[in-house]
C-alpha cells in the first residue's frame, strides 16, 4: 500500500463527505435559510427603532421634568428611562431616582444606588458631549493627561531579559509579557525620565492603554476588553462547525451506515481523516474570514488553529463514545463550555502576567495588541492543545471498528474501551502515562486559572489537592481500563500491580520531565506558576530528583493495587493515593517556602 | 404517557444532570468572570486599600491637584519637591503612582507613571483617572466664563455594587433562558433520533396519532424549562437577590420555552438529517434571542425589567402576547403534523 493511495482513499471519502452534506442542504436548507432570514428581518426591522443590543434598556427609571437639564442625558442613556418629576414615585417604588426642584431623591435599596451610579455616568457622558462641541479647547479640556506604563525595577537588572521582547509604539502596556519577570527590560520609556514627554503613544485608545495629551475622561483602564470580545469572536463559529461534525460521525454509527466504508480497503484513520477533513478546512476557513474581519493577522490564525484541532479532536471522541444524540448534545456542550473557559480565562490576564500565556487566546489578544510572541512563548501556549487533540484523534480512532462503533455501552465504559484498544503489553502502561501529561497539564493549568482570583492562602490547598487528583487519576486510569477490558487481565495479581503502577509511576515521571525541559524554554517565574512547578516535581537540587520519582511510583501502585479489586477497590486506591499525593505537595512546598 | 417515557430516557442517560451541571458552571464561570474583573478596578471590592500617589510639580497646579484628589474616596498624597525622590519612592514599592502637574500655556499638562504589568495596575489607572476627573471639573470650572455651555453639576456619588445590574440582566436572562434553548436541542435529537433509527414508525404502529407523538416530545421538553428557571431563582435568592414578578416571569420562561420547542421539533420533522436540524435549531434560536434583544419588549431585556420590578401594568400584556404566540405556533405545527405522513 503506497502512501499515494491512502492520500487518494482519504480524498475520495473527504469528497463524499462533501457531496453528502451538498445535497442534505440544498432540499432543506433552503427554506430553512429563507424562513430564518425573514424572521431575522422582521425582527430588526421592528427593533431598529431602538439602539441597539441592550439586555439593560430602561431597567432603571429617573423622575425628571421635561424641561429639566437633565432630561436629555436620562432619555440618551439606555439605561434609564424618564418618568414624572414627582418625588412620591420613589417612596411608592415606582421610580429609583427623581430629580426635582434641585434635589436629587434616591430610593434607599441597592436598585437605588444602582439607578443612581447609572444616573451619574449618564450626565458625565452628556458633560463629555457638551465640551466636546466648545470653541474654547483649554476651556473645555483644561487638563491634558499622559498616562505611562512602567516597570518598577526598571534599570536594575537591564540587558538580562533580552529575548522576550514584545515592545511596540508607546502602548507600554505590552511589555507585561514576561519582560517584567525575567529580569527588568527596560522598554522604551527610557529609565524613569519623568520629564521626557512620551510621543510615541499611538495604539492606545480602543485597546486601552497609555493615554497622551487627552482628557482625563479619555483614560481607559490597561483591560484589553475590546481585543478579548473579538478573540471571543473566533471561538463562536467554531461551535457550529463541530455541531455538523459530530452529527454526521454519530451517524456513521447508527444504524450500522459505517459498515460499508468499514469493509472498503480503507483503513480506519483514512476514514477519520477523510470525514475530518472538510470540517478542518470549514473550520480554517471561518478562523481566517474571522481573523480578516477583526483585523487580527496570520498569528491570530496560527493560534486558533490548534484550538479548532481540539474541538474537532474532543467531538469526535464523543461521537465515539455517545449513545445517542441527546448525549453527543450534552457531551459536545459541555466540552465546548470547558475548552472556551480555559482558552478565555487566562486570556484576560493578558497583561497582567505572563502565566495568561498558557492559552492561546492570549496569543490572539496580543496579536490584535499589535504586539508579538516568541517561538518558545507560542510552541508554550499552543503546545497542550496540539497534543490533547491529536491525542484525542488517536484515542477515538482505536475503537473505530465494527465491535465498538456499532454497540452500545455507556460512555465512561467507552473511554475505557478506547483506553484499553491502545494498550499492547505492560510497556503500554508507561507509553500512556508519558502521553497523558499534556491532559494533565490542560487540566491542572484550567484549575490554575480558576484560581487565580482567589487569595494565595486559599488558592494553594485547593489547588494542591486538585493537582494530585488529576495526576493520579492520569497515571492510573489507563491500568485498569488495561486489567478489566484490556489486554492485561493476567496481571491481576499484587505482584501484576506492582509491575504495571511502577511501570505508569516511572512513564509519568519521564513525561513530567519533558515537560519541564519545555518550560524551562518557555517561561517560569510567577509565584502560582513556580508553586505548581514545584509541586510537579522541578526541584531545584538534583539528589531531590529521586523523591518524585518515588512519589509518582508508590502512587501509581497504590491506585493499581486497588484497580485489581475491580472498581470499589479502584476508587479506595485513587483516594489513598490523592492523599499522599497532596500530603508529599505540601511538604515540599513548605520545606521549600 | 409518551411524555413519560421521555423524560425517563433522558433521567437514564443522566444528560438532565449534565444539563443542570453544564448550567451552573456557565453561571459561576460568568460570575467568576464579573467579580474577578471588578475585583481588578473597583476600589469598592478592595477594602481599606488606598492608592498612594507622589505629586510633583509647580506649586498651584500641585495645589489644586491635592485639593482634587483629597475629594476622591482612596486616594492619599504626598508632595514631593523634585522628581528624582518621588520616582525612587514608586521603584522602592512606596508610591502607586507619580504625577507631575505643570502649567503650560493656559492648560495644566498632568504626566502619570503607573506600574507596569502590575495586578493592582488597573485599580490604580482607575482611582487615578477618578481623581484627574475631579481636577478636570474645577479647572473648567475657573474657566465657565469662556465656555458657551455650562456642564451639568453631577448627582451625588453613591455607593452601589458593581455586580448589581450584572446579575439581573446577564446572568438571571442566561439562567432562564439556556434550559429553555436546551429543551429545543432535546427535541430535535429526540425526533431527529426517532427518524434516524427508524423507531417513529414503531411509535405510530402503537395506538398514537402523530399529532400524539410530538405532543409528548414537545411536552416533556418543554415542561423543564421553567421548572428549571424556578430553582435557579430558589437558588438567586438564597443568595440575596430578589426576583419581582415571579410568576410573571416563569409564564415568559414557559411561553419561550413553548415556542422555542416547536420551532426544533418542527426543523427536525422537515429536515433530513440531525446536522441540518441542529445548525439550523441553533441558528434560529440566536436570530431569535439576540435578534430580539433588539426590541425593546424582546425577552432577555423584558425578564430583566421584571426581575428587577422595573415595569408598569403593561407588562403584563406582552407577557400575555407571548403565551399566546406560543400557543398559536404550537397549534399550528400540530395541525401541520396531523397533515403530514411522516417518512
Amino acid at each position: 500500500m503506497s502512501r499515494r493511495d491512502r492520500v487518494a482513499r482519504t480524498l475520495q471519502i473527504a469528497r463524499w463527505e462533501v457531496s453528502r452534506s451538498a445535497d442534505t442542504l440544498d432540499r432543506t436548507t433552503v427554506v430553512v435559510f429563507l424562513v430564518a432570514l425573514l424572521a431575522a428581518g422582521t425582527v430588526v426591522a421592528t427593533g431598529a427603532v431602538g439602539d441597539g443590543v441592550a439586555p439593560d434598556r430602561d431597567i432603571y427609571r429617573v423622575g425628571v421634568a421635561p424641561d429639566s437639564a437633565y432630561r436629555a442625558p436620562v432619555e440618551d442613556a439606555t439605561p434609564l428611562r424618564p418618568v414624572a418629576a414627582d418625588p412620591g414615585l420613589v417612596a411608592s417604588g415606582r421610580a429609583e431616582v427623581v430629580v426635582a426642584d434641585g434635589e436629587v431623591a434616591v430610593a434607599d435599596s441597592a436598585k437605588g444606588r444602582a439607578a443612581l451610579a447609572a444616573f451619574r455616568s449618564a450626565v458625565r457622558e452628556h458633560n463629555l458631549a457638551l465640551m466636546g462641541a466648545e470653541a474654547n479647547r483649554s476651556a473645555a479640556f483644561p487638563v491634558a493627561v499622559d498616562l505611562r506604563y512602567v516597570s518598577r525595577d526598571a534599570g536594575a537588572l537591564a540587558g538580562t531579559g533580552a529575548g522576550s521582547g514584545t515592545t511596540t509604539g508607546g502602548d507600554e502596556t505590552d511589555e507585561s509579557d514576561g519582560a517584567a519577570d525575567e529580569g527588568g527590560d527596560e522598554g522604551d520609556e527610557g529609565g524613569g525620565a519623568l520629564a521626557v514627554p512620551d510621543l510615541g503613544a499611538g495604539t492606545a485608545g480602543l485597546f486601552g492603554g497609555s493615554t497622551s495629551g487627552g482628557s482625563p475622561a479619555e483614560i481607559s483602564p490597561p483591560f484589553p476588553f475590546a481585543s478579548l470580545v473579538l478573540a471571543f469572536a473566533f471561538l463562536v463559529p467554531m461551535n457550529f462547525v463541530v455541531q455538523a461534525y459530530g452529527s454526521t460521525m454519530l451517524e456513521e454509527r447508527i444504524g450500522r451506515r459505517g459498515e460499508l466504508l468499514l469493509v472498503s480497503p480503507a483503513t480506519p484513520g483514512e476514514i477519520v481523516a477523510g470525514k475530518t477533513l472538510p470540517y478542518l478546512g470549514a473550520m480554517v476557513g471561518l478562523v481566517v474570514a474571522v481573523a480578516a474581519l477583526v483585523g487580527g493577522g496570520a498569528l491570530s490564525v496560527a493560534a486558533v488553529f490548534p484550538i479548532a484541532i481540539t474541538f474537532l479532536g474532543a467531538t469526535f471522541a464523543t461521537a465515539m463514545f455517545a449513545r445517542s444524540f441527546k448525549e453527543l448534545t450534552f457531551v459536545t456542550v459541555s466540552v465546548s463550555v470547558f475548552l472556551t473557559a480555559y482558552a478565555f480565562v487566562p486570556a484576560i490576564f493578558t497583561n497582567v502576567t505572563p502565566v495568561a500565556l498558557i492559552s492561546p487566546l492570549t496569543v490572539v489578544v496580543r496579536d490584535l495588541q499589535g504586539g508579538s510572541v516568541s517561538v518558545a512563548e507560542y510552541l508554550f501556549s499552543t503546545g497542550p492543545a496540539y497534543l490533547v487533540g491529536t491525542s484525542l484523534f488517536v484515542l477515538g480512532v482505536g475503537i473505530y471498528r465494527e465491535e465498538d462503533l456499532f454497540t452500545q455501552r455507556s460512555v465512561p465504559l467507552k473511554l475505557l474501551d478506547a483506553l484499553a484498544a491502545r494498550i499492547a503489553g505492560r510497556r503500554s502502561a508507561a507509553t500512556l502515562a508519558v502521553l497523558s501529561i499534556p491532559f494533565v497539564l490542560l487540566a491542572e493549568l484550567l484549575a490554575l486559572a480558576l484560581l487565580f482570583a482567589l487569595p494565595r492562602e486559599a488558592a494553594l490547598p485547593v489547588l494542591f489537592v486538585a493537582v494530585a487528583g488529576v495526576e493520579e487519576v492520569a497515571k492510573s486510569l489507563h491500568v485498569y481500563a488495561g486489567l478489566h477490558e484490556g489486554p492485561l487481565g493476567d496481571d491481576r495479581t499484587t505482584r501484576g500491580a506492582l509491575v504495571l503502577g511502577g511501570l505508569a509511576g516511572l512513564g509519568f515521571f519521564v513525561g513530567e520531565k519533558l515537560f519541564v525541559v519545555i518550560q524551562a524554554v518557555g517561561l517560569t517565574a510567577v509565584p502560582l506558576g513556580e508553586a505548581t512547578a514545584a509541586t510537579a516535581g522541578v526541584l531545584p537540587v538534583g539528589v531531590l530528583l529521586v523523591a518524585p520519582l518515588a512519589l509518582h511510583v508508590v502512587t501509581a501502585s497504590v491506585s493499581a493495587l486497588g484497580a485489581v479489586r475491580g472498581p470499589r477497590g479502584y476508587a479506595v486506591g485513587l483516594a489513598a493515593a490523592v492523599t499522599l499525593h497532596a500530603g508529599y505537595n505540601l511538604a515540599v512546598v513548605t520545606s521549600l517556602g | 404517557m409518551l411524555a413519560r417515557r421521555e423524560i425517563a430516557s433522558l433521567r437514564a442517560e443522566k444528560t438532565i444532570v449534565l444539563a443542570l451541571l453544564i448550567q451552573l458552571f456557565v453561571a459561576a464561570f460568568s460570575s467568576f468572570l464579573v467579580v474577578g474583573l471588578v475585583s481588578l478596578y473597583d476600589p469598592g471590592s478592595v477594602e481599606g486599600y488606598t492608592v498612594d500617589i507622589g505629586v510633583v510639580g509647580d506649586e498651584s497646579s500641585v495645589a489644586d491637584l491635592r485639593a482634587a484628589v483629597e475629594e476622591t474616596r482612596g486616594l492619599d498624597t504626598r508632595t514631593y519637591d523634585d522628581a528624582a525622590p518621588a520616582r525612587a519612592a514608586f521603584d522602592r514599592n512606596e508610591l502607586d503612582a507619580v504625577v507631575r502637574a505643570e502649567q503650560t500655556g493656559s492648560r495644566t499638562t498632568v504626566t502619570a507613571l503607573v506600574p507596569d504589568s502590575d495586578v493592582r495596575t488597573t485599580l490604580v489607572v482607575v482611582q487615578l483617572r477618578d481623581a484627574l476627573r475631579a481636577y478636570e471639573r474645577a479647572e473648567r470650572a475657573e474657566r465657565s466664563e469662556h465656555l458657551s455651555a455650562e456642564p451639568l453639576a453631577l448627582p451625588p456619588e453613591g455607593r452601589s455594587s458593581p455586580y448589581y445590574g450584572f446579575t439581573y440582566t446577564v446572568l438571571l436572562p442566561l439562567l432562564l433562558f439556556l434550559p429553555v434553548f436546551i429543551g429545543g436541542s432535546i427535541v430535535v435529537d429526540s425526533v431527529t433520533e426517532e427518524r434516524e433509527r427508524g423507531t417513529l414508525e414503531l411509535l405510530r404502529a402503537a395506538p398514537l396519532s402523530t399529532a400524539d407523538i410530538v405532543d409528548g416530545k414537545t411536552l416533556a421538553a418543554a415542561g423543564l424549562a421553567p421548572v428549571q428557571a424556578a430553582l435557579w431563582v430558589g437558588l438567586l435568592e438564597l443568595n440575596g437577590t430578589s426576583v419581582a414578578n415571579l410568576p410573571l416571569v416563569l409564564v415568559l420562561v414557559a411561553a419561550l420555552s413553548a415556542v422555542v420547542v416547536t420551532l426544533g421539533a418542527a426543523l427536525a420533522l422537515v429536515a433530513a438529517e440531525r446536522r441540518v436540524a441542529q445548525l439550523s435549531y441553533s441558528l434560529g434560536t440566536l436570530v431569535l434571542f439576540g435578534g430580539t434583544t433588539l426590541h425593546e419588549d424582546g425577552p432577555v431585556g423584558l425578564a430583566a425589567r421584571l426581575a428587577l420590578g422595573s415595569v408598569g401594568p403593561g407588562a403584563t400584556l406582552v407577557v400575555a402576547g407571548y403565551a399566546v404566540a406560543a400557543v398559536v405556533g404550537y397549534a399550528v405545527l400540530r395541525r401541520a403534523v396531523s397533515r403530514v405522513d411522516l417518512g
